[in-house]
């Protein structure tokens, strides 16, 4: 006779213990729900395409004469240097690209786990507060920094591989740590930026719309103060031309805004301060019943 | 007896996974209970059986119409879904009124019917209360009225008494049992079986996407009794415990666990095992720290009735 | 059953009521007060230059109405209509009752549109007003403002149904209406000939009362730029083409398709 056998709900008698990495799980789980979705992977693809371009560009600079034929320019068509680079970063084709992507992988980080009451789930692990926001801010870094860092130190090795030589590294020793150090900028703020949108609202679809039209409208604000009053200053109203005040500030260029670059790191650090805030006040173990 | 809601060769999947496997089924007037564990089909059925989903194969019709597509039929219909969910802004006399709306009643009618459902179910202290700020078995009552406000003749409900402390589940049975009593037709899925039993004898029985069974609930009790029950005792002293069983003819087999410090019966008689296990711990002075018992268990009548 | 008629009209009402308490709804018609507050700024930097402010006004304000507000607006709400009964599984409430389904997709759309209609309407009447306060005896003011009121009614009409139409057949509407809104849209504007009639914008643009300077450039340069606009009545009739179509659409869509809640 075939036994028939359900014990009761008993408490695990071990003993848990800690991970080296508590919030990796978290990470890795969010990327994985990312890539999930068809359509993001489509996205995603999408957005290595300023990648490719500025590659290709690489490409051709070393390439002039074989290219001369069918251009019919002078020589400098394709300048490659710390400008380039910063022109690529800052493009508004990049930041629009990365900030439509974290709208796919970014906007239901937070947003989901308040929806379904997961955070006592996570805090009832031995998880602490910052092993959690860590874990889901990693989820944005992976993003960001694969569209940025990665692509930026590819570029920079292809160019010396293109050229046959280290001069342009030796011309500029600088640049990978300016890439990287953009890449950290870009990847630390969109983190904040994204999870404070995200832990705004229980409905991912709202979280989306708020991280994108957030980012839009800062610009949209930027191009009607400016038509009317005319003082590049305003453009600190602008996400966008905050980041990209900053870029060219560290990639020692010409900075596109006459006004000093450590307004718009203070503008981006304040965004992040309130995200901290924020952030701090919503994952909270226990929910507060109104 | 003419059946009200009819399904032949039913079936219905999704993507790749069964949910409903070839269902032929005749639910006539009065209360059926729709019995199964979780994840066998009852939920799919009821959504076919409303028009929310449309059958892969075979078709399902209410009163031999069929019901995709079809809302004329839910003049007669209501129905109680299993989610939690409303729109939350709403208070309960606003979600009430506003879903009643949709029938075609003038303004005081409507009134009245919601009145009359939330007073039903003893909501109408709390009916200008948002549904946010209503405690869980609120929102169950809250959801019930919505479904019999606009008098249907025919109610499906789906886990209608989940969330529910034993004083509501009490009050809505009774208020279903007098569905009944009026003449109309009430499908009810659970999978909890005294529930089913304290509200009909009629049952279907669903496992896996398949009807197991359908007829009278006493039945599955004889089956029930007719299989040993296993109960599972853990103790500081098994060996003392099943010294003072073995006597005892209510018992059918004895053994322990590995652990040594369970011992595991079979009978066929619990409530008499029962009465046997408090005398011997008294008796013996043994300390018990855990009882364990399949016993009302569905999972294990339905793997019986599969064979496994 | 109710006839189709009544019950559009019902599920209206149930939805414009319900559809005003929504903590959204209260962000995004504070979101129109940055037009009002940009016109009082403005009024006080400009003060007296009351030219200035009519060009500022079409120039500036515009844009953000044309070609983010409205777009915002429609996108969330378009594709709430469907999409937010599935994600927050309340479609099995709408769906058991005695209404053709499509009065729900019908009823929601008017509902919502209404409502982005009333938060566009305040935003634009107090801009507009502060904007040209000290020009209200000149009649044609009123023309001007009626044909800009009228102007954001129709997009907001067009971009929803649009909308409306993707979130009946998507399950990630919102994402491809970015795409759509704020990348092709602004790209695709900008093409010369035919190609920017494939947007609903230009449409919209085309009936402003305000033409580019020769060369498609010009004085309003910001909202009109490389504007080749098509004919006012061609304009109007293609934007109810548009709202008219996609609204047949989604509620053939809503009509067929089985709708599954994400377990």
């Amino acid at each position: 006779m075939a036994t028939i056998r359900e014990k009761g709900y008993s408490h695990w008698d071990g003993k848990l213990a800690e991970r080296r990495y508590p919030w990796w799980p978290i990470t890795r789980v969010g990327i994985r729900l990312a890539f999930r979705k068809k359509a993001f992977k489509f996205v995603f693809a999408g957005a290595f395409m300023p990648s490719f371009i500025a590659l290709v560009g690489l490409y051709i600079s070393e390439r002039l004469e074989d290219f001369k034929a069918i251009v019919r320019s002078n020589e400098t068509l394709i300048n490659v240097s710390p400008k380039y680079f910063k022109t690529f970063f800052t493009s508004d084709g990049l930041l629009f690209l990365i900030i439509l992507v974290l709208s796919f992988a970014g906007s239901g980080l937070i947003a989901d786990d308040l929806k379904h009451n997961s955070l006592q789930l996570y805090f009832s692990r031995p998880l602490r507060k910052k092993d959690y926001l860590l874990g889901k801010m990693s989820v944005v870094f992976f993003f960001v920094l694969i569209l940025t860092a990665v692509p930026g130190l590819v570029l920079f090795i292809f160019k010396m591989i293109f050229a046959g030589s280290f001069k342009f590294f030796l011309e500029y020793p600088w640049l990978p740590l300016s890439i990287l150090g953009y890449s950290a900028l870009l990847s630390v703020f969109f983190a904040f930026y994204v999870l404070l949108l995200s832990a705004s609202s229980k409905n991912t679809r709202y979280a989306t719309i708020l991280v994108f039209a957030t980012y839009i409208f800062s610009n949209v604000l930027f191009g009607i103060l400016m038509s009317i009053f005319h003082k590049p200053a305003l453009a600190l109203f602008s996400i966008p031309a905050n980041l990209q005040q900053a870029g060219a500030f560290l990639y020692g260029q010409k900075l596109p805004f006459a006004f000093p670059a450590v307004w718009s790191f203070v503008v981006l650090a304040g965004i992040c301060a309130l995200s901290a805030v924020v952030l701090n006040r919503k994952t909270r173990s226990v929910e507060v019943i109104k | 007896m003419t059946a009200v809601i009819h399904a032949s060769n039913l079936s219905k999947w999704y993507g790749n996974v069964l949910g409903l496997n070839d269902v032929t089924l005749d639910i006539a007037s009065g209360i059926t209970g729709l019995l199964g564990p979780n994840g066998a089909g009852k939920s799919t059925f009821m959504k076919l059986i409303t028009g929310q989903m449309k059958p892969n194969i075979g078709q399902v019709t209410v009163r031999g119409r069929k019901s995709w597509n079809n809302p004329v039929l839910f003049r007669d219909i209501g129905f109680c879904p299993e989610n939690d969910v409303f729109y939350e802004e709403m208070t309960g006399w606003e979600f009430v009124t506003g879903l009643l709306r949709f029938y075609g009643y003038s303004a005081s009618e409507i009134k009245e019917r919601a009145a009359k459902a939330l007073d039903i179910v003893e909501l109408t202290k709390d009916k200008d209360r948002l549904i946010r700020g209503y405690s869980r078995g609120m929102r169950q009552r809250v959801k019930f009225a919505q479904a019999i406000a606009h008098d249907p003749e025919i109610v499906i409900l789906d886990e209608p008494l989940s969330g529910l402390d034993p004083l509501g589940k009490r009050k809505l049975i009774k208020l279903i049992k007098e569905f009944k009593s009026q003449g109309r037709t009430v499908l009810v899925s659970s999978h909890v079986l005294p529930e089913i039993e304290a509200l009909t004898s009629e049952i279907v029985l669903v496992h896996q996407g398949k009807i197991l069974a359908q007829g009278d609930i006493r039945f599955i009790r004889e089956l029930i009794e007719s299989h040993p029950h296993m109960i599972s005792v853990r103790s500081s002293d098994p060996r003392a415990l099943a010294a003072r069983f073995v006597g005892d003819r209510s018992i059918q087999k004895m053994s322990f666990g590995a652990d040594g410090r369970t011992l595991v019966v079979e009978t066929h008689k619990r409530d008499d095992f029962f009465g046997c296990l408090t005398g011997a711990v008294l008796e013996g002075r043994i300390e018990v720290e855990e009882i364990s018992s399949p016993d009302d268990n569905l999972q294990a009548v339905f793997e019986y009735l599969v064979g496994k | 059953m109710m006839n189709t008629h009544r019950a559009v009209r019902e599920v209206f009402g149930f939805f414009l009521s319900l559809g005003r308490k929504t903590g959204k709804t209260r962000v995004f018609a504070l979101l129109g007060l940055v037009p009002v507050i940009l016109a009082i700024v403005v009024r006080v930097v400009l003060h007296g230059r009351t030219g200035d402010m009519a060009a500022v006004f079409t120039e500036i304000l515009m844009v953000f109405f044309l070609q983010f507000y409205i777009v915002i607006l429609a996108l969330f709400y378009g594709t709430s209509v469907v999409a937010e009964e599935v994600e927050g599984r309340t479609l099995s409430y709408l769906i058991t009752r005695p209404i053709a389904k499509p009065a729900i997709v019908l009823g929601k759309y008017a509902a919502y549109s209404l409502l982005m209609f009333l938060m566009v309407a305040v935003s634009l009447s107090l801009s507009f007003f502060i904007m040209n306060a000290g020009r209200f005896a000149d009649a044609r003011l009123y023309l001007t403002f009626l044909s800009y009121l009228g102007v954001l009614g129709l997009g907001i009409l067009a971009y929803t149904a649009f909308f409306s139409f993707l979130g009946t057949v998507l399950k990630k509407a919102i994402l491809v209406g970015l795409v759509f809104g704020f990348g092709w849209e602004n790209v695709i504007q900008y093409f010369p000939g035919s190609t920017q009639r494939f947007s609903v914008v230009h449409y919209l643009k085309s009936l402003l009362p305000y033409r580019p300077m020769g060369g498609g450039g010009g004085g309003v340069a910001l909202l009109l730029f490389r504007l080749e606009p098509t004919s006012p009545a061609i304009a109007v009739l293609m934007l109810a083409v548009i709202a008219g179509v996609f609204l047949a659409l989604a509620c053939w869509v809503f009509r067929t398709k089985e709708y599954l809640y994400e377990e």
